[in-house]
């Protein structure tokens, strides 16, 4: 990632989630400040708990878009968080950290009612694009039929995708690929996103199955048009918006 | 020697000496038993006995009660005595003054009190108004009594040497069971130390093992018993443990050697860029170039993790029930873009739908990996076909390619972790791809071949197939 780039993506970040307001449970220390201190570089306020009580605790008030619960916590454990909020009619969206890799452990995060699952070491932008995604899962309207990024439109009900009123044909993959990209347009869309919610694979391809899929979806959608939409934002991820 | 070690077992606390205590028990249980039943039919018998003989001689002596006369009686049981202590009976009259007229016993027993009522019961009789020569032991005697016109009293008695006959048959047991005991122990001491020879053999061999010796196995017997079978078994645990050790320590082995030197190279790029003042540009290039370092040496350690732990079998929930054909489209659609890139066509032949069960995670990073290489290692112009075929009790996928292949001789090197060819050496990756394949068809008893395709490689996992309705869990 070059220093524009750079630049680009954390404004970029910081615009779309400016004043988000972050719980972050977390008793790794130097992970917590690493971590508070790039959330809060990108415009978020962050509160910080050491361990799981303290975590329940402030987590319980309801005053948080997103909470980042560390999964082995002193205390309580970061899944019985996520069960007692859930229990508590809270649904405050949870991305549940975890040192633990294996596909079970995520299953069972899921499971406790967590909404994402993150496995340490992950990269900071992964962590922001999930964040993301899930508060703005949030927002209302995602039942929305037909989804539209400049003069792109893409119609769930027959199928179909436009772009300055031509039609465009898609396979039925690229396709889903792409109402992914719109729903989540002018956010950081990651690689691991993309193969968990379009393929739903979880594992890590050697080789660079997803940016093949990405050129092709592109060139389909941008070619012989001024403005490009679907941007790749380097070492992260990818973005369709109108700018990049 | 470990504090948490057993003691050697004693010979006396081996299970053929508890069998044989057990045995013994229970045998001196039912000789007490028989004894009991013996001794109360003989009594039944030999009262009945005593019962008619004694009425019979009274009838004698009385005259069937014609004879009321005391000196006809006293002269009749004159004749009848001769012999009597011998022949176990006893004979007394007395007048009715008490005096005794006639007969063996020295006087009328007081110890109980004897109706005169002509009935037979069996009294104690004391020791002292018995004959001299009368059998010890025997003072329970069957009598019978009855008065005489003149007040005079005859009493007559019988020895059944019940008693004695009780005693014997209880001495003949008792012997018996003392050579039952004997006999036992014996028998339990001798199997005893047999079992715990073979036991000793296979325990000092464990504790051999234990002490670190990891190659030593059991020594099996040629007799082909239940201990061959278990030194067997045991021996087969052992081959898969050393295996699981072996494969942990080559994980550490080449972790040392894969992650060191990318490490070193990380650590030295950012120390140097320390070293002077430089430019913001020349900070942001060094930190990205230390992501990107760092970025690589996650995937390597993240591939060998998931190697180990499906090497060590860890494979508890998620086990579905799913359609081999269906994800092969999957992946087979999902690596063709990649495939057209590289000038391959990829394309899936001969699929018939049919259900295995696993780890559709697992079996897709498998799948994927094989694209993969055979992606990587065919150059283009070439094919690469996905086959799912249907044999008797399996379900076989193929990936077939008609790339260079690999030569007989390095098919089996090629599924260690990171080995890589000579020949790969300049194309990207790290080396696991195969050996992931290969713990993950081991986690689903599936069984990994490469072959030679005559050009090209072919490869094959043959999964067991489901076994209907208990799969589904």
């Amino acid at each position: 990632m070059n220093i524009a780039e750079w630049k680009c993506f954390r404004l970029t970040a910081a615009d779309y989630h400016r004043g988000m307001h972050v719980l972050l449970i977390e008793d790794d220390l130097r992970a917590a400040e690493y971590l508070v201190q790039g959330l809060t570089e990108c415009g978020h306020v962050v509160d910080h708990a050491r361990d799981g009580d303290d975590g329940l605790h402030l987590a319980l008030t309801g005053k948080y878009e997103v909470i980042v619960a560390d999964r082995m916590l002193p205390r309580r454990d970061g899944l019985s968080i996520v069960r007692i909020l859930r229990a508590d009619n809270n649904h405050t969206p949870v991305l549940v950290l975890s040192a633990l890799g294996e596909v079970n452990d995520r299953v069972a995060g899921l499971q406790a009612g967590g909404d994402d699952y993150l496995v340490k070491p992950f990269a900071f932008s992964e962590l922001l694009a999930r964040l993301g995604a899930l508060t703005r899962r949030q927002q209302p309207a995602p039942m929305d039929q037909r989804l539209q990024v400049a003069d792109l439109t893409l119609d769930l009900r027959d199928q179909s995708v436009k772009r300055a009123g031509k039609p465009i044909r898609l396979q039925p993959r690229e396709f889903r690929l792409l109402a992914f990209l719109m729903r989540h347009s002018g956010q950081l869309v990651t690689r691991t996103m993309l193969l968990e919610h379009v393929w739903e694979f979880h594992f890590d391809p050697q080789t660079n199955v997803v940016d093949v899929q990405i050129s092709r979806l592109r060139s389909k959608i941008d070619r012989d048009h001024e403005l490009p939409l679907l941007h790749t934002v380097r070492g992260s991820g990818y973005k369709l918006s109108e700018c990049p | 020697m470990n504090a948490l070690e057993p003691p050697p077992p004693r010979l006396w606390r081996t299970t053929a000496i508890r069998l044989a205590v057990g045995y013994v028990l229970a045998y001196a249980l039912a000789l007490v038993v028989a004894l009991a039943a013996v001794s109360w039919t003989t009594a039944i018998y030999s009262d009945a006995r005593a019962r008619s003989q004694l009425q019979q001689e009274l009838k004698l002596l009385t005259h069937g009660s014609k004879r009321t006369d005391t000196q006809a009686i006293k002269d009749a049981m004159l004749l009848r005595m001769h012999g009597a202590s011998r022949k176990k009976r006893l004979y007394l009259l007395v007048s009715a003054d008490g005096n005794k007229l006639v007969g063996n016993l020295l006087a009328w027993p007081t110890e109980e009190d004897i109706p005169v009522d002509g009935q037979v019961r069996t009294v104690e009789i004391e020791l002292e108004v018995l004959p001299p020569k009368w059998f010890e032991d025997d003072s329970f005697i069957p009598v019978i009594a009855t008065e005489l016109p003149d007040g005079g009293r005859l009493l007559l008695g019988l020895g059944v040497a019940q008693a004695k006959l009780l005693q014997d048959i209880t001495e003949y047991l008792s012997e018996g069971l003392l050579l039952a005991v004997l006999l036992s122990l014996a028998m339990g001491l001798t199997l005893g130390r047999a079992i715990l020879q073979r036991i000793n053999t296979i325990s000092s061999a464990a504790a051999r093992i234990m002490a670190g010796d990891l190659s030593r196995r059991v020594p099996v017997s040629p007799r082909n018993d239940e201990f061959d079978a278990l030194a067997g078994r045991l021996n087969a645990m052992l081959g898969r443990i050393q295996q699981l050790i072996k494969g942990m320590r080559e994980v550490t082995d080449n972790i040392a050697h894969d992650l060191r030197s990318p490490l070193t190279r990380l650590r030295s790029q950012l120390e140097i860029t320390l070293l002077e003042p430089r430019t913001e540009e020349q900070y942001r290039r060094a930190i990205a170039l230390g992501i990107e370092e760092s970025e690589s040496l996650i995937r390597t350690f993240n591939s060998l993790l998931e190697i180990a732990q499906a090497h060590a079998g860890q494979f508890s929930g998620n086990v579905q029930a799913l359609d081999l054909c269906a994800l092969a489209h999957d992946l087979v659609e999902f690596y063709g873009a990649v495939a057209e890139e590289a000038g391959l066509a990829l394309a899936i032949e001969d699929c018939s739908c049919v259900n295995i069960e696993g780890s559709r995670d697992l079996i897709a990073q498998a799948i994927g990996n094989l694209l993969e290489n055979a992606i990587k290692y065919t150059p283009a112009g070439g094919a690469v076909t996905v086959q799912v075929i249907q044999a008797d009790n399996a379900v076989e996928l193929r990936v077939n390619d008609n790339g260079p292949g690999i030569a007989e001789a390095e098919r089996a090197r090629v599924l260690e972790r990171f080995v890589r060819l000579e020949s790969a050496r300049h194309t990207p990756g790290n080396g696991l791809g195969l050996s992931l394949v290969q713990a993950v068809a081991r986690l689903h008893q599936a069984e990994l071949t490469l072959r030679d395709g005559h050009p090209g490689l072919h490869v094959s996992l043959r999964f067991p197939r489901m076994r209907s309705a208990k799969a589904m869990s």
